[in-house]
């Protein structure tokens, strides 16, 4: 039993040249204690996703269709002051840049506790004291001290550690990291996914990690969902989608990445342009740019096909494969 | 350390600015031709006689030593003497400037309080009908001529409902059964200090409506700076991840919002009341307020010079002080400006 899952997803934003399809259908499920990769490019609606799931899409946007189910409840029917219990109670989300995603004006330690305060009991003291445990056990040192320090005061990596706290300070099942690392050093990015595996690890969080790397894929997670066009194109296992990509635009993905001895070579690119959702599409959103594009992808709208016990990919190029 | 650093940078900074405006006023006004001691002399005096007073007034000595002279009677606290009405001063003003500041302050307090909740909502629910309506009563408030407010609210509030008084700081029966022993000026003050009650609401009284029409402008600005500011700071990625940690409507807008997009408005409600000491002189003198708007409007219209020059000063004082405040409050708000 999944602990959340997105059925059939569907976003909508208004803007002045007309709706723009973010989603155009998304599946994925998340068990308990898993890290789940939500891969893609700028704008393939990996960002859009975790909003959705927090209900916290912007005026201009709006779900137009599907289902999010976390354990039972599906969030998309629940009533805001409903919303309000699952928020940052039982699931909660670390943002991409935490020198914005901190309010400059209250320290570290004030952070932690108004979200300590609002959902949970206990008393000054308690919360004084589950707070420093949980700033030492994300790594900041002194605990006692950075509690009282304001976020300019920290580095990135800090800053980071602290909005995971902030994160944690309600226990939630899970996590929605959307990009956590994006603006920070190379080697505290490293650092920072370190703490992020040690949490799932030690506290048996789901985590959502929202990325555009597929490196950080491949060190952090157990599942990867790849995302484009606002399309599910390809999920599974790790294992499964880098050891033997289907869809050709997972293949390209990986292609594109450097490797050990290909310097001095052009890096492999994808020719073309992400569509930008305003026009309907028919058939494959990739075929545009796909290398083994045939006349029905044209036509025909690929669905999620299995491939192996957990491995699943969009494309007609399988059809055959599967049903033939 | 660092506050106390900051803050004494800042008032070695104040005083450049009041030795810059005392200079300035006071050149200005010896430049200006015209003749003061014609003036004090009274209707047609003889030129011996403007001598005489030139002389008596220090006049016919040259510009430096003039100003020595000034400065050295300011440093011994004596602003001087009306040239018209030949009172001092500092007697003048103990009476006026308390008059206006109690009016001033009733003013922006009102504006404060019932501005900024507006304007957090308003910024909160932006395009709503509140949104709406709220920017007219701001447009209202600061575009009405606060005579015709002031008219309007006289002949709401005495004329048809007869709940508040027409004008004067204290109504004579009061005045006369429960007088007021005058110690601070602020008569609000002064009767709760001595426990006198009945003078104290028949005060509050007199108060009210001429404090609601200066306030027109000052609320008008609070709501307006308080929803722009609202507006920004609500887009914020602190606020979508306060959102996300669920925290209440109430703890994102009043407490972590508002802190950070409170400081234009104060700064401008600053500005705004430093500005109505002599501004508020409309309002005074339809509700027969005895303040220092209407206290310096006659000293120009009788060109006297030193009453200009020290309510220009005592104006110049509550400046700086307000900035000084306004500064203050920041740098008690935002941990980053203390460093700067």
């Amino acid at each position: 039993m999944a602990l959340l899952r997105v059925e059939n997803l569907h976003v909508r934003f208004k803007t002045p040249f007309g709706a723009l399809r973010a989603l155009r259908g998304i599946d994925f499920d998340l068990a308990r204690g898993d890290i789940l990769g939500l891969v893609g490019e700028t704008g393939c609606g990996k960002s859009v996703t975790g909003r959705s799931v927090m209900r916290l899409l912007d005026e201009n946007a709006a779900v137009t269709g599907g289902r999010i189910f976390f354990e039972d409840a599906d969030l998309l029917r629940l009533t805001e002051g409903e919303m309000h219990k699952i928020r940052g109670n039982r699931i909660a989300m670390i943002f991409q840049d935490p020198a914005t995603a901190l309010n400059p004006l209250f320290t570290i330690g004030q952070q932690i506790d108004d979200v300590q305060r609002t959902h949970r009991a206990g008393s000054t003291r308690d919360r004084r004291r589950a707070r420093l445990e949980l700033m030492a056990s994300v790594g900041l040192p002194d605990a006692a001290q950075m509690a009282d320090v304001y976020p300019h005061q920290l580095s990135g990596g800090q800053q980071q550690r602290a909005m995971i706290a902030l994160s944690l300070a309600a226990e939630p099942d899970v996590i929605i990291a959307d990009e956590p690392t994006t603006a920070l050093d190379v080697t505290i990015q490293a650092q920072i996914l370190d703490l992020l595996r040690r949490l799932q690890r030690e506290r048996s969080i789901s985590v959502v990690l929202i990325t555009h790397d597929l490196g950080i894929v491949a060190e952090t997670c157990q599942k990867v969902v790849v995302l484009y066009a606002g399309r599910v194109v390809e999920k599974g296992t790790v294992e499964a989608i880098f050891a033997d990509p289907q869809h050709p635009y997972t293949r390209g993905l990986l292609a594109a990445l450097p490797r050990p001895g290909s310097r001095g070579t052009d890096l492999k690119v994808i020719p073309g342009n992400v569509p930008s959702g305003l026009e309907a599409i028919d058939g494959c959103a990739f075929a545009p740019r796909c290398e083994f594009v045939m006349e029905r992808c044209q036509r025909q709208l690929p669905p999620l096909m299995s491939l192996a016990a957990e491995h699943q990919a969009a494309c007609l190029l399988h059809e055959a494969a599967v049903h033939g | 350390m660092a506050f106390l650093s900051f803050l004494i940078r800042r008032l070695g900074l104040s005083v450049f600015v009041f030795v810059g405006v005392l200079i300035l006023t006071f050149i200005v006004s010896r430049v200006i031709p015209s003749n003061p001691a014609a003036l004090y002399a009274g209707a047609r005096p003889r030129p011996d006689q403007v001598a005489a007073i030139e002389k008596k007034l220090g006049l016919d000595k040259p510009l430096v030593e003039q100003f020595r002279v000034y400065v050295g009677d300011l440093l011994g606290g004596d602003l001087g003497e009306s040239y018209h009405s030949r009172r001092s001063i500092n007697t003048d003003l103990r009476i006026f400037l308390p008059a206006t500041l109690e009016l001033v302050i009733a003013a922006v307090v009102i504006a404060l309080v019932l501005g900024i909740p507006i304007g957090v909502l308003a910024g909160a629910y932006p395009r709503s009908a509140f949104d709406y309506a709220t920017r007219f009563v701001a447009v209202a408030g600061v575009s009405v001529p606060s005579f015709w407010l002031a008219l309007i609210a006289q002949f709401i509030f005495f004329s048809q409902l007869g709940w508040l008084p027409l004008g004067s700081r204290i109504s004579r029966d009061a005045s006369l059964f429960y007088p007021v022993a005058l110690q601070t000026g602020f008569f609000l003050i002064d009767a709760a200090i001595s426990g006198n009650w009945q003078a104290w609401l028949d005060a509050l009284h007199h108060l009210i409506l001429p404090a609601l029409v200066l306030s027109a402008y000052p609320v008008g600005v609070t709501i307006r700076m308080t929803q722009a500011s609202m507006l920004e700071v609500l887009s914020e990625t602190y606020v979508t991840a306060a959102r996300a940690a669920g925290l209440s409507q109430r703890v994102i807008l009043f407490k972590l919002a508002l802190k950070n997009a409170i400081m234009p408005t104060l700064t401008v409600v600053g500005l705004s009341f430093a500005y109505s000491i002599t501004g508020a002189f409309l309002v005074e003198t339809i509700f027969s307020w005895p303040g220092v708007g209407k206290y310096v409007t006659e000293a120009v219209l009788n060109v006297d010079f030193p009453v200009i020059i020290a309510v220009t000063l005592v104006v110049t004082v509550v400046y700086i002080l307000v900035n000084l405040l306004v500064d203050l409050t920041q740098a008690f708000v935002d941990p980053r400006v203390r460093l700067a």
